[in-house]
């Protein structure tokens, strides 16, 4: 009895119906769409940031003692890179170690970095390359230089720099020229092996870049943990990046989050003044039903049921369209998909099937109804 | 007759015009603000990156190579080239000058640092800059700038020294190294500005007393070097007037294809367009042509993550705002719809007394115009007030309304309050009045 009056009067209003269910699909659509997206975009910026390059080091601490240009004090370099491994952090974007020497090219004192090559385009995406990050011939040692230095030494992609540094040389074929806008450009990045053997300093680093993904809480914590696996040395976050990081992430979140909070709010009510609507429409049923001897609990059960299976159908049919156009949003914003959070579907539909349950609380004040004054008309 | 019926109609039966006026106030509040947060956020992120720091940097373009490791320049003060600091009032003159928020310019010099007179010596970098200096300008104003401006992520203990005092601050790990040296003790500091050698003048050695005011951290080299005002450096160094880099901080367009292609091969249209665009390239190039003989450089980490965020963030939003037009749309199609169903004994009447389907659309299309223009004009107030206060809250500072946007609005309602009735009223021009009137 219950199911059948409930399948008539789904049947019955069918005009008004479809307006119900319009905004009941578009509404949930709207919000899963943008409440997909809101749970993604903090991952998504985050990954946007990493083109600010390395934002976390580690050095060998406050207590080595400054002197001048050669900073003495050195790292160990499968120390820390032990370290780094041992914690599996899938955050680690690239982590490159870095041993500065000044050495002699002809009578130019230039900055000699050694560094892992291959872990350069991870760390530094924002660097502008001329040529290749990494080699392809194995037989020769190759190196990416600042684009200063080509300048100054009239230097191209494939000529031989030699360097000479306390006596002993080295021939690197240059495969790069790097233009990164900062003190980059006056150096130049080798492999790290052979700028140790130039050095004379085997297994030894002067410091290491990590690049790592996540909000500036992540990145403090990660920092944390590294310098808790490694005691002797000093790990820090490089403020410039992270503190501006997190601070313009704040924001655009806020924004973006306020938005979609207005959003929400409309389509709620959207929805919300459509389904009082059609809970009003009902009056002259529930006249009939209470003359027929209906309780008013039952009629009220009645209508929420009828309601209840509105908003679970529109919030269902809704939600797949809605992750169809946050899929699409994320396409066109960031170039790859955002990841759906199948949270967001019973999200969605818990959501409308409340708003469409408020929207019929007005059918409480039928209890109130005199089936008589329905009837004639008033 | 007409306008009695539309008069009517809102006098005899308000409650059910304030159901369609609030969505259309809803609706278009909704979207008067995220109009409003759209068309402003490009400049105030724009402005919140500048937290990032410089976006550009200059340096004497005739230079030697500078042995530069982790931001310190550890050249001896004879060589290389370096840039004068009377010219740096000009980059206000640039045709993009307000967008220049600030710049900073740097002389490193290596230097001993004494706790006492007779105390042991230590080596260290000095760094020579300006905190907040009041530059002149030719056009006859002033501009204060500094690494108040282009370095807020340098945290200070204590305060920053005075421009134009003999104060200094001490980097955290020089600090660390130097223990007795807190803020209030006095230091000296001696360079050996290095003699002509080739007109045999011996170098000359030069010591100044400075009173340490703070410790600096800055998470960087700097950390372990002795900061101090911009003139205290070029005296130490005997370059008087003169600095070795400049950064500059600019608010800048996100690069697209246009802004990257040579300006030399660009017709002349094109260039106009190109220089009057606040592009990095195209600022870049009119601070070279107001301090010749530079090399002026886009800091390439910092620029790029800018450009590539506030486009992202950009499309994102007018995504959102599209989505908000659409729920407002929605709002209000959906209760126009209602109104016009819930009117149908009314049709009926009108249309058994002879009215035709165009008098009866006329006179609803009339109510929601009306409805559109009122609700339009009171959604637009409350929406400029929910965009200040969302600014406010956002950025710091509230997002002033656009007046532009009122005539948009009232349009948006217009169009949506029309086309929410329409395909009711289709439906109510095949209402056969009988049964309608029998109550069916």
């Amino acid at each position: 009895m219950f199911w059948r009056l409930l399948w008539k009067l789904l049947r019955g209003s069918s005009g008004r119906l479809v307006v119900a269910i319009l905004a009941l699909v578009s509404g949930a659509m709207v919000i899963s769409a943008l409440l997909n997206l809101e749970f993604d975009i903090e991952r998504k910026l985050t990954q946007e940031f990493r083109m600010l390059g390395a934002n976390l080091v580690i050095s060998p601490g406050h207590d080595a003692q400054i002197n001048g240009a050669a900073p003495a004090a050195l790292m160990n370099e499968s120390e820390a890179f032990a370290a780094i491994q041992s914690l599996k952090d899938p955050a680690v974007v690239a982590a490159a170690p870095f041993l500065y020497i000044v050495e002699r090219a002809g009578d130019t004192p230039v900055v000699v970095a050694g560094t892992k090559l291959e872990e350069l385009p991870e760390l530094e995406p924002a660097w502008r390359i001329e040529g290749q990050w990494t080699p392809s011939h194995e037989n020769q040692i190759p190196c990416i230089v600042g684009r200063n230095v080509v300048r100054q030494l009239h230097l191209a992609l494939g000529s031989t720099l030699l360097l000479s540094y306390l006596g002993k040389t080295t021939q690197a074929t240059l495969v790069g020229i790097v233009d990164a806008g900062g003190a980059e450009d006056n150096q130049v990045f080798m492999g790290l092996a052979e700028v140790q053997r130039l050095a004379g300093l085997p297994g030894q680093i002067g410091l290491a870049q990590l690049s790592v993904r996540g909000t500036a809480k992540n990145i403090s914590e990660f920092a944390a943990r590294l310098a808790a696996a490694l005691p002797s040395y000093e790990v820090r976050p490089i403020r410039q990046v992270t503190e501006a990081e997190g601070d313009l992430l704040n924001r655009i979140r806020l924004l973006i989050g306020s938005m979609v909070v207005l959003i929400l709010a409309l389509t709620a009510l959207c929805v919300l003044a459509t389904m009082a609507a059609l809970a009003m429409e009902r009056r002259q049923d529930v006249g009939l039903m209470k003359a027929l001897g209906g309780s008013i609990a039952r009629i009220v059960t009645l209508f929420m049921a009828e309601v209840g299976v509105l908003g679970a159908a529109g919030g269902f049919v809704g939600a797949i369209l809605g992750i169809e156009l946050s899929r699409w949003m994320g396409q066109r914003v960031f170039g790859t998909a955002i990841s759906l959070r199948w949270e967001i579907f019973p999200l969605t539909i818990a959501l409308m099937v409340a708003v469409a349950l408020a929207g019929a609380l007005p059918l409480r004040l039928l209890g109130k109804v005199k089936p008589a004054v329905i009837f004639r008309g008033e | 007759m007409f306008g009695r019926l539309v008069r009517e109609s809102f006098v005899r039966n308000p409650r059910r015009k304030v159901l369609v006026a609030a969505a259309l106030v809803v609706g278009m509040a909704v979207a008067t603000s995220t109009l409003t947060i759209a068309l402003e956020v490009g400049d105030r992120l724009a402005r919140e990156f500048r937290s990032l720091g410089a976006n550009l940097l200059v340096t004497p373009q005739a230079d030697t190579l500078p042995i530069e490791i982790g931001g310190v320049d550890y050249r001896p003060v004879n060589e290389g080239a370096y840039l004068s600091e009377t010219d740096l009032g000009k980059l206000k003159t640039i045709f993009w000058r307000h967008n220049i928020l600030g710049f900073t310019p740097f002389l490193d010099v290596p230097a001993t640092i004494q706790q006492s007179e007779n105390s042991d010596p230590i080596l260290a970098m000095i760094v020579g800059t300006w905190y907040a200096q009041n530059v002149s300008v030719p056009d006859g104003t002033s501009f204060k700038t500094g690494l108040s401006v282009t370095h807020p992520w340098w945290k200070v203990q204590g305060r920053w020294f005075h421009d134009d005092a003999n104060e200094c601050v001490i980097g955290s790990a020089l600090a660390a190294t130097m223990p007795g040296v807190t803020a209030g003790k006095v230091i000296y500091v001696t360079s050996r500005s290095p003699g002509d050698s080739a007109q045999g003048q011996p170098g000359t050695t030069q010591a100044i007393a400075l009173k340490v005011v703070g410790i600096v951290s800055t998470d960087d080299a700097e950390d372990k070097a002795l900061l101090v005002p911009l003139a205290i450096a070029q005296k130490l160094s005997g370059h008087p007037g003169q600095f070795r880099q400049l950064f500059v901080s600019a608010l800048t367009k996100p690069a697209d294809t246009f802004s990257e292609r040579d300006p030399l091969k660009m017709t002349p249209t094109e260039y106009d367009r190109w220089f009057c665009s606040p592009y990095i390239s195209s600022i870049s190039f009119q601070i070279k042509t107001v301090l010749p003989g530079t090399d002026v450089r886009t800091i390439r980490r910092v620029a790029d993550t800018e450009g590539r965020i506030l486009s992202r963030v950009g499309t994102l939003l007018w995504i959102v705002t599209l989505a908000a037009l659409g729920a407002a749309a929605l709002a209000v199609a959906a209760t126009s719809a209602t109104t016009v169903l819930e009117r149908r004994a009314e049709i009926g009447v009108m249309k058994a007394l002879g009215a035709t389907n165009s008098l009866i659309a006329g006179i609803f299309l009339a109510e929601q115009l009306l409805l559109a223009v009122a609700g339009g004009a009171i959604g637009f107030v409350v929406g400029a007030a929910l965009a200040r206060s969302l600014g406010a809250s956002v950025f710091g500072t509230p997002a002033s309304p656009r007046l532009i946007l009122f005539p948009v609005i009232l349009g948006i309602a217009a169009i949506v309050a029309f086309v929410g009735s329409l395909i009711p009223l289709r439906r109510a021009s095949h209402f056969n009045p009988a049964p309608i009137l029998r109550g069916e």
